[in-house]
C-alpha cells in the first residue's frame, strides 16, 4: 500500500486542517507534560522517600497538597504545569467530543447547540481550573 | 449538514473492521471516559469532597484506567503515523505493537490499583 501524503499547500488552511493540527500539537504538549511530570515525581519521590502516588497527587493537585520539599518555586512550577496540562487537555478534548457528538446529532440545530454547549463548558471549566489552581 | 446514518448498534458491532475498527471504537470510549474524568477532576480541584472520593475509589480506577490508558497509547500511535506518513503502510504492525504496549502498561497499572486497594 502506498503512503497517502498530501502536501500542506494542497490541503489548504481550512477549519478542519487547523483543528487536525491543533489536536495533534495539543496532544504532543500533553505527552511532554506527562513525561516531565512523571520524571519530576520519580525524582522527588527518590529524594524525599515519599510514596510515588503521593507525589503524583501533589503534582495534580498542587492547590490541595503540601509541596514535599517546601520550595516555593517548585509549587509555582507545578501549578504552571498543571494549568498548561488542563488547557491542552481542554483544547484537545473539545475537538474530540465535538467529533463524537457530530456523529450522533444529525440535525443542523442539534449540532449547533451541542457545539455551543461543549465550547462553553470547556471555556468555563478551564477558567475555573486556572483560577483555583493559581489562587489556592 | 443533516447527514443521516441509520446504522443500528448491532450492525455497527457486527462490522468486520477488526483491529483498526476496534481501536477506533475504543479510542472514542476512552475519550468519553476522559471527558468524565476531566469533569470530576475539575470538581475535585475546586474542593468537592465527593469528587475526591470518586477519584480515589479503586473501583472507579479499575474501570476508567484501562479506557484512559488505551486512549493515550492509541493516540500516540495515531500521532506517530500522522506525522510520519511513510509508516502508514505498516499500520497493522503498529496496532499489534500498540496492543502489546497497552497490555503491559494496563496490567501493571491495574496491579498497582489492586495492591493499593487491598493494602499489599
Amino acid at each position: 500500500m502506498a503512503a497517502r501524503t498530501l502536501p500542506l499547500k494542497k490541503r489548504g488552511f481550512t477549519f478542519e486542517v487547523f483543528m487536525w493540527a491543533f489536536t495533534r500539537f495539543t496532544v504532543m504538549a500533553m505527552y511532554g507534560l506527562m513525561i516531565a511530570g512523571i520524571l519530576g515525581a520519580l525524582n522527588l519521590s527518590a529524594r524525599t522517600g515519599a510514596n510515588f502516588g503521593d507525589i503524583l497527587y501533589w503534582a495534580f493537585f498542587p492547590n490541595l497538597a503540601e509541596n514535599p520539599l517546601g520550595q516555593v518555586w517548585m509549587t509555582i512550577l507545578a501549578k504552571l504545569m498543571v494549568i498548561a496540562f488542563v488547557l491542552s487537555a481542554c483544547g484537545h478534548g473539545v475537538h474530540g467530543v465535538l467529533e463524537i457528538l457530530d456523529d450522533y446529532f444529525t440535525s443542523h440545530a442539534a449540532r449547533r447547540w451541542s457545539r455551543n454547549f461543549i465550547i462553553t463548558y470547556a471555556v468555563v471549566a478551564s477558567l475555573i481550573a486556572l483560577y483555583v489552581i493559581w489562587t489556592t | 449538514m443533516g447527514l443521516k446514518r441509520d446504522v443500528s448498534l448491532s450492525a455497527a458491532l457486527a462490522y468486520q473492521g477488526k483491529g483498526p475498527y476496534w481501536t477506533y471504537i475504543l479510542h472514542r470510549i476512552g475519550g468519553s471516559a476522559l471527558f468524565i474524568f476531566f469533569t470530576i477532576y475539575i470538581l475535585a480541584l475546586v474542593g468537592v469532597q465527593a469528587a475526591n472520593g470518586i477519584l480515589s475509589n479503586w473501583i472507579f480506577q479499575l474501570i476508567f484506567l484501562p479506557f484512559m490508558l488505551f486512549h493515550a497509547i492509541n493516540g500516540l500511535r495515531i500521532t506517530i503515523l500522522d506525522l510520519s506518513p511513510k509508516l502508514i503502510e505498516h499500520y497493522r504492525m503498529a496496532i499489534n505493537i500498540e496492543w502489546v504496549a497497552y497490555a503491559v502498561v494496563t496490567v501493571y497499572a491495574l496491579f498497582v490499583v489492586l495492591r493499593n486497594a487491598f493494602g499489599g
